[in-house]
C-alpha cells in the first residue's frame, strides 16, 4: 500500500464545505462555505468556541461523520483527489496512513486492555504489511522521538500506567508511525496541565519540521494556536469568519468577532487598567436559530440593521494581506485601531482588615497499603505542607497550581468537610481548622462560601434554580418567611444579572454561563465574606469567561468579599487579583502582591508557569523553559525540595541541598514569600519571563 | 343451552384471519430469503451516502408489515364486534362483552394521556414510544380487571369458589348445569377438576397479583433506599457491613427460604411477624427522614407534617404488624382494625426480604456515582445535613434506573408470587391466585390442558407488559 506521491499543491484544501447533521425534526447545518487550504509542511490553526463547527471539520476530513451527519455541498480534496469520490478501501488506507488524528482525551484512544508496544505496531502491520521485527523496531524508534523516558519499558506497559502527558505522547507517537503527510489535532492538550501542555505542544511543533508534516490544529486556545501555527482561521457559528496568517490576523483583525474574541482574554503583558476585558454580549446562536445575514450580527458592536441582516455575506481579500480573507460587509468602513469603550471602572475598595489567617495548616491523609483488611503498612499523603497567608477584607487572593497540588484539599479544609491535621485556620478571631461543618454554627458557614468549577455540575438537575437559591436561603436563616426569601432570590438573580423568570426554570434549560451565574448567586446568599472560586470560568467558553469573571469582580466590590480564586490560568489571574500564591505538591512556594510574582525575582517553578502559559499577543516574547517529565506523585514525593525533580535552577545550590532538605520560607523585600534554596545573587540575576517587544 | 364455540357468530371473520396469519408467515420468510438476494440499481451520491429504490427486501418488509397490521385489524374487530355481540359472539364475544368495563377505563385513559401527554412529563413521554404504550395497555388491562373484580365485584361470571354439579374439566364453553335464571348460562373458559369456573378465578386471582406485587415492590424499595443511600454515601465500615449482608441474602436459595418462613413451627414461633415488624418500619423511617431533613429550618411546618406523617404512618405501622392472633399484640384489640391473613403477611415479608438486597445494591452504586457531583459538594458546603444529600439532592438524580428497575421489580415479584402459589406457600390452597391455579390445573394437564393455560397467559400477558413498560420508560428516559 503506498502513498500519493508526486503532488506538489496543498495537502488539504477544502473548498466550500457544508455539513449538516440530520434529525427527525430537521436539518441542522453544522458547518457552512467553509474553504481552508493546508500547504505542504504547514501548520493551519482552527479556533472557536464550542459548537462553532471545528470539530466537524475534522471528521468531515476524515469522512466520518456518523449516520447523521452528511456533505451537503463543497469538496474536500486530499492531495489533489477529492475523497468523496474515493471508496471505502481508498478511505480506509488514507486514514491513519496519510491522515492521522489526534483527539483530546487520550485515554479514550488507546485501548486499555493492549499494550504499548502492540498497539504502535500494528499500525505499520495493518498498513505497509512490515514484518514484526521491523514494526518492533519502527515503534521503538518514535517512541524515543517523543521523548518518553525508558522507550522499551514504555512498549511493555499498559495505557492506564502512564501519566496523562505520557499517554498523549503515546497517542502522537501512534500518529506519527506511518509517517503521515497530514495531521489532525483535536484540542490535543485540553486535557493535560500547563506545564505538560507546554512540553506537548513542543514536541509537536519539532515532530512536525522533523517529519515535514502538514498541521490542522483545533483549539478554542488563541495562545496555543499562536505558539504552533503559521496560519489560522476563526469559525463562528458554523462558518469561517476570517483567514490569514498568524501575524495578519492578530495584529491586523479585520472581523468583529475576531476582535470581540481578543478584547474577552486576558493578557498577562498588557495592563489591565488600560486594557480592561470587553465581554461579547449575548449568547451563542443555537444552529437552528441562526440569524439572516451575519451570524455575529445580533452580538456585534459594527452591527447596521438592513445590510448586516440580510442574504449570504462573501469572504473578501483584505487589501494589503497576503491570503487574508474576511468575513465582513463593512470591513473598509470600520477604524480596527480604535480603542475598545469601556464604562468607566469603577474603583476598588481599598482592602481592608484581616479576615481570614492560616497559620502553619498541615492536612495529611493516611492511606492504608491494604484497603480490605485495613492492616499493612500505613502510608502518607501530605497533601498541604504548612500554608500560612492571610486575606483581607474586598481582597483577590489567586491560588495557582496544577493538578494535584493540594489546592482542592486547602478549600476543603477552608469549608470544613475536613479537618486539619496540624495548624490554625483563623476566621476572624475564631479558630476552625478543627471544627467540621455540621459542628460550625450557621453565620460560619453562610460566610464561607464556594463556586464549583464545572457549570453542569454544581446546579441540582432535578430542582429549579429559583428552589435551589430559596434552599440555601432557608439554610442560612435568612428571610422571615417564604414569600420573603422567594423576594431574596428575585433580588440575587438580579444581582447576577440573570432574568427573573429564570427563578422557574430547570438547570438543563440554562446555558453554561447561566449555571455559573446561578451558582455564584447561591454562594452569595448568605452575605458571604469569603468566597471560594475553585477554577469558575475554566469550563466556559472564551467570550462568556469576560462575563462572569467581571460579575465576580463587580459582586466582590459591593460586598467587600474575601475572593480566593483557585485556577492554574496565570492570564486572568493576573487580570484580577490582589495577591498571588503559587503553589506545588503541597506546598506553597511563592506568595506575594501580583507584581511580585510576575517580576523577577522568581521561584523556579513560578518561571517555568509562567513561560507555559499560551500568550495570544504577537507582540509577547517568551523565555521557552520546558520543564523535563510530569509532576510527581503526593503520595510519593521527592525528598527534599518537592520541585527539585524538574528545578532547571537545581545546579546553582552547592551541596546538592535541593535532595537533601525542604528550602525554608524566605521573604524578600514587601512580605514577598519564596521556598527556595536559591541565593541572593541567583534570584536577583533572573530575568523577566513574558517581555513586550518595543513598538 | 347449547354449548358455545369459540367464534359463535363471528366465524365469518375465521376465513379472513386465518387466510391473513398464513399470509403474514408466509412473507415473513419471503423477507428473510430476500435478504439474501444482492441489490442492484442503487446510486451512489460523492459523500458517499448510497441511494436505491427499496428493493425486493424492501417490498417484502413493507408487505410483511401490511399483513401484520391486517392480522391486528382482524383480532381487533373480533374484540369489538365481539362486545356489541355478547354471547352469540361465541366464547369470544362473551368475554370481550365481561371486560367492557375495563375496555371503557383503557379507552379513556388512552385518549386523556394521548391527549395531555406534553405536558404529563416522563409519563406523557412514555406515548411517544409504540413499545411503551403496548406494555401500558397490558398492565392497565390487568390493573383495571382487578379494580373492576375486586372493588366493584365486576366482569367475572361465577363466584370463584363457587362449585357446580357436572361441571368438572368441562371444555370451554359449556353451559352451567343446573343454573338459576339469574345465573350467567355458561363456564366461558371451561370448568377445572374441583368444578370451578375458570374463568372467574382468572379474573379474581388478578386482584392477589395486582394487590401485593406492587405494594411489595414499593416496600422493597423503601428498604432498599434506605439501606442503599447511607452505604453508598458514607462507604466506609457501614458499607462495607450492609453490602456482606445483602451478599448473605441474596446467596441463600429463595425457594428453601419461603419453605421455612411458612414451616409451621416457625410461623408459630413469630419470626415472620418479627420480620414484618423490621422491614415495615423502614418506609416510616424514610418518611420521617424525608421530611425532618427538608423543614428542619422551619421548625412549625417540620412539627407539623411530621407529626401528620408519623401519626397517620405510624397507626397504619402498629395495625400492621400487631395481630391479636400473634406474638406480636401491640395495639389493643380495640384500636387494632384490620389484620393482614397470616398467609398474605408471609408472602409479603419473603417478597420484600428478597427483593431489597437487589434494590440497596443499585440504590447503593447510584449514590456512590451521584455523590462526587459538585451539586453535592455544594450542599455540603453549605452545611446541608447527610440526609437531606441523600434524599434530596441523591435520590432525585438517580430517579431514571430506579423507575425502570421498579417496573421490572414489579415482574420479578409477579413471577415470584406465581411461583409462591405454585408450590402452595403461604396462600391458602383454594385461593384463585394465578400460581394456585396453574399448580391445580398442571396434574391433568395432558388430558385437560385448559384450567391451567388460562392463569399461564394472563401471568405472562401481565409481565409481559410489565417488561415492555420498562422497555419503553427506559428508551423515553434516555432521549431527555
Amino acid at each position: 500500500m503506498t502513498k500519493i506521491t508526486d503532488y506538489d499543491g496543498p495537502v488539504l484544501e477544502i473548498d466550500k464545505l457544508s455539513i449538516s447533521f440530520f434529525t427527525r425534526l430537521r436539518e441542522i447545518p453544522a458547518v457552512m462555505d467553509f474553504s481552508v487550504a493546508v500547504q505542504p509542511g504547514e501548520a493551519v490553526g482552527l479556533v472557536g468556541e464550542s459548537g462553532c463547527g471545528k470539530s466537524t471539520v475534522a471528521l468531515g476530513v476524515m469522512q466520518d461523520l456518523g449516520v447523521n451527519g452528511r456533505i451537503v455541498g463543497g469538496s474536500i480534496k486530499f492531495k489533489g483527489r477529492d475523497m468523496s469520490e474515493m471508496t471505502q478501501e481508498e478511505l480506509r488506507d488514507i486514514r491513519g496512513n496519510e491522515i492521522a488524528m489526534i483527539y483530546q482525551e487520550p485515554m479514550a484512544s488507546l485501548n486499555p486492555a493492549m499494550k504499548i508496544g502492540k498497539q504502535l505496531m500494528e499500525v505499520p502491520m495493518i498498513h505497509e504489511g512490515v514484518s514484526k521485527e521491523e514494526a518492533h523496531a519502527r515503534a521503538l524508534e518514535v517512541v524515543t522521538d517523543v521523548k518518553l523516558p525508558d522507550p522499551k519499558r514504555m512498549l511493555d506497559s499498559y495505557p492506564h500506567q502512564l501519566s496523562g502527558g505520557q499517554q498523549q505522547r503515546i497517542v502522537i507517537a501512534l500518529a506519527l508511525m506511518t509517517k503521515p503527510s497530514l495531521l489532525i489535532l483535536d484540542e490535543p492538550t485540553t486535557a493535560l496541565d500547563v506545564t505538560v501542555e507546554a512540553a506537548v505542544v513542543e514536541l509537536v511543533k519539532d515532530l512536525g519540521k522533523k517529519y515535514g508534516t502538514s498541521m490542522l490544529f483545533i483549539s478554542h486556545n488563541l495562545g496555543l494556536v499562536l505558539e504552533t501555527c503559521d496560519r489560522l482561521c476563526v469559525m463562528y457559528s458554523g462558518e469561517a469568519v476570517e483567514r490569514g496568517s498568524i501575524e495578519d490576523v492578530f495584529d491586523d483583525m479585520r472581523h468583529p468577532y475576531t476582535q470581540a474574541l481578543f478584547r474577552s482574554i486576558p493578557l498577562p503583558g498588557a495592563d489591565k487598567n488600560a486594557r480592561p476585558l470587553v465581554a461579547i454580549p449575548g449568547n451563542f446562536p443555537l444552529p437552528h436559530e441562526r440569524p439572516d445575514g451575519c451570524n455575529f450580527g445580533p452580538r456585534c458592536n459594527y452591527y447596521m440593521e438592513g445590510r448586516c441582516d440580510q442574504g449570504y455575506i462573501p469572504m473578501d481579500e483584505v487589501e494589503g494581506n497576503e491570503r487574508h480573507v474576511s468575513r465582513c460587509l463593512r470591513m473598509t468602513e470600520i477604524d480596527w485601531d480604535a480603542p475598545p469603550e469601556v464604562a468607566a471602572k469603577a474603583e476598588k475598595p481599598a482592602v481592608g482588615e484581616v479576615v481570614l489567617k492560616m497559620d502553619h495548616l498541615k492536612k495529611y491523609y493516611e492511606v492504608a497499603a491494604n484497603a480490605l483488611f485495613g492492616g499493612g503498612e500505613k502510608r502518607v499523603v501530605k497533601a498541604n505542607e504548612t500554608l500560612s497567608f492571610e486575606a483581607r477584607e474586598s481582597e483577590t487572593l489567586a491560588i495557582v497550581g496544577e493538578s494535584g497540588c493540594g489546592k482542592s484539599t486547602f478549600a476543603k479544609v477552608l469549608m470544613g468537610l475536613e479537618t486539619a491535621t496540624d495548624g490554625k485556620i483563623m476566621m476572624g478571631d475564631e479558630e476552625i481548622q478543627d471544627v467540621a461543618i455540621q459542628d460550625r454554627s450557621t453565620e460560619t458557614i453562610s460566610s464561607v462560601q464556594m463556586v464549583f468549577q464545572n457549570p453542569f455540575d454544581t446546579l441540582n438537575p432535578s430542582m429549579t434554580v429559583g428552589r435551589q437559591i430559596i434552599r440555601a436561603l432557608e439554610v442560612f436563616g435568612v428571610g422571615e418567611s417564604d414569600a420573603d426569601r422567594r423576594q431574596r432570590m428575585l433580588k440575587l438573580l438580579d444581582l447576577v444579572k440573570l432574568p427573573r423568570a429564570f427563578a422557574d426554570r430547570m438547570p438543563r434549560q440554562l446555558s453554561g454561563g447561566q449555571k455559573q451565574r446561578v451558582g455564584i448567586a447561591r454562594a452569595f446568599a448568605g452575605d458571604a465574606r469569603i468566597v471560594v472560586a475553585d477554577e469558575p470560568v475554566s469550563a466556559l467558553d472564551v467570550s462568556v469567561q469576560a462575563a462572569v469573571t467581571d460579575l465576580l469582580m463587580e459582586i466582590q466590590r459591593e460586598n467587600k468579599t474575601t475572593l480566593l480564586f483557585i485556577s492554574h490560568d496565570l492570564s486572568i489571574v493576573r487580570y484580577l487579583s490582589d495577591r498571588v500564591m503559587v503553589m506545588y505538591l503541597g506546598h506553597v512556594v511563592e506568595l506575594g502582591t501580583t507584581d511580585q510574582v510576575f517580576a523577577p525575582p522568581y521561584h523556579p517553578y513560578t518561571e517555568a508557569l509562567l513561560s507555559a502559559v499560551p500568550i495570544a499577543d504577537t507582540s509577547v516574547e517568551k523565555e521557552h523553559i520546558v520543564l523535563e517529565g510530569d509532576i510527581p506523585s503526593a503520595m510519593n514525593p521527592p525528598p527534599g525540595c518537592p520541585f527539585q525533580t524538574r528545578c532547571r535552577w537545581k545546579d546553582k545550590v552547592a551541596g546538592g541541598l535541593c535532595e537533601q532538605k525542604v528550602p525554608p520560607v524566605r521573604t524578600l523585600e514587601d512580605k514577598h514569600q519564596i521556598k527556595c534554596h536559591l541565593s541572593e545573587e541567583v534570584l536577583a540575576s533572573m530575568t523577566p519571563v513574558i517581555k513586550i517587544a518595543a513598538e | 343451552m347449547e354449548p358455545l364455540t369459540w367464534t359463535g357468530n363471528l366465524s365469518f371473520l375465521n376465513l379472513p384471519l386465518q387466510t391473513a396469519a398464513i399470509l403474514f408467515f408466509i412473507l415473513a420468510l419471503l423477507q428473510i430469503l430476500a435478504g439474501f438476494v444482492p441489490q442492484r440499481g442503487s446510486t451512489i451520491y460523492h459523500d458517499s451516502t448510497v441511494a436505491g429504490g427499496p428493493g425486493l427486501h424492501g417490498w417484502s418488509a413493507r408487505l410483511t408489515l401490511w399483513s401484520f397490521y391486517l392480522v391486528l385489524l382482524i383480532c381487533a374487530a373480533f374484540l369489538v364486534l365481539g362486545m356489541l355481540m355478547g354471547t352469540s359472539g361465541g366464547i369470544i364475544g362473551a368475554v370481550s362483552r365481561q371486560f367492557v368495563p375495563v375496555w371503557v377505563a383503557l379507552a379513556i385513559t388512552f385518549f386523556l394521556s394521548l391527549r395531555y401527554r406534553r405536558r404529563l412529563g416522563l409519563y406523557g413521554k412514555l406515548f411517544d414510544s409504540t413499545i411503551g404504550m403496548v406494555g401500558f395497555g397490558l398492565v392497565m388491562f390487568w390493573v383495571f380487571t382487578a379494580i373492576f373484580a375486586g372493588v366493584f365485584d365486576m366482569i367475572y361470571t361465577h363466584a370463584p369458589l363457587e362449585q357446580a354439579s357436572g361441571m368438572k374439566n368441562k371444555l370451554p364453553g359449556t353451559p352451567m348445569n343446573g343454573a338459576e335464571a339469574e345465573d350467567f348460562q355458561w363456564y366461558l373458559f371451561g370448568g377445572d377438576n374441583l368444578a370451578r369456573d375458570v374463568f372467574s378465578r382468572m379474573v379474581v386471582g388478578s386482584v392477589t397479583v395486582i394487590l401485593i406485587a406492587p405494594l411489595a415492590t414499593i416496600f422493597a424499595f423503601m428498604v432498599g433506599i434506605t439501606l442503599g443511600l447511607p452505604a453508598g454515601y458514607y462507604g466506609g465500615r457501614l458499607d462495607t457491613v450492609l453490602s456482606f449482608s445483602a451478599n448473605l441474602i441474596l446467596a441463600f436459595p429463595v425457594i428453601l427460604l419461603f419453605y421455612l418462613l411458612v414451616t409451621p413451627e416457625i410461623r408459630e414461633s413469630g419470626l415472620p411477624n418479627y420480620m414484618a415488624v423490621v422491614l415495615f418500619v423502614f418506609p416510616l423511617i424514610f418518611l420521617g427522614v424525608l421530611i425532618n431533613s427538608r423543614f428542619h429550618t422551619q421548625p412549625q411546618k417540620n412539627t407539623l407534617f411530621l407529626v401528620l406523617a408519623l401519626g397517620i404512618g405510624g397507626w397504619l405501622y402498629l395495625t400492621l404488624v400487631s395481630d391479636q392472633s400473634s406474638v406480636i399484640r401491640l395495639l389493643p384489640s380495640s384500636l387494632d382494625f384490620f389484620n393482614i391473613p397470616g398467609g398474605i403477611l408471609v408472602v409479603f415479608v419473603s417478597v420484600v426480604f428478597v427483593n431489597s438486597p437487589t434494590v440497596f445494591r443499585i440504590v447503593r452504586g447510584l449514590a456512590m456515582d451521584i455523590k462526587t457531583r459538585d451539586y453535592v459538594a455544594a450542599a455540603q458546603t453549605r452545611g446541608e445535613g447527610p440526609w437531606y444529600i441523600m434524599l434530596w439532592e441523591i435520590l432525585p438524580n438517580a430517579r431514571g434506573p430506579l423507575i425502570v428497575d421498579f417496573c421490572l421489580r414489579i415482574g420479578y415479584t409477579t413471577i415470584l408470587l406465581g411461583t409462591l402459589g405454585f408450590f402452595g406457600l403461604g396462600l391458602p390452597p383454594e385461593s384463585p391466585d394465578w400460581g394456585t391455579t396453574i399448580n391445580d390445573g398442571r396434574k391433568l394437564l395432558s388430558i385437560f390442558p385448559h384450567p391451567a393455560l388460562a392463569p399461564a397467559l394472563a401471568l405472562l400477558s401481565l409481565v409481559l407488559g410489565l417488561n415492555l413498560l420498562a422497555d419503553g420508560l427506559r428508551e423515553e428516559s434516555l432521549k431527555d
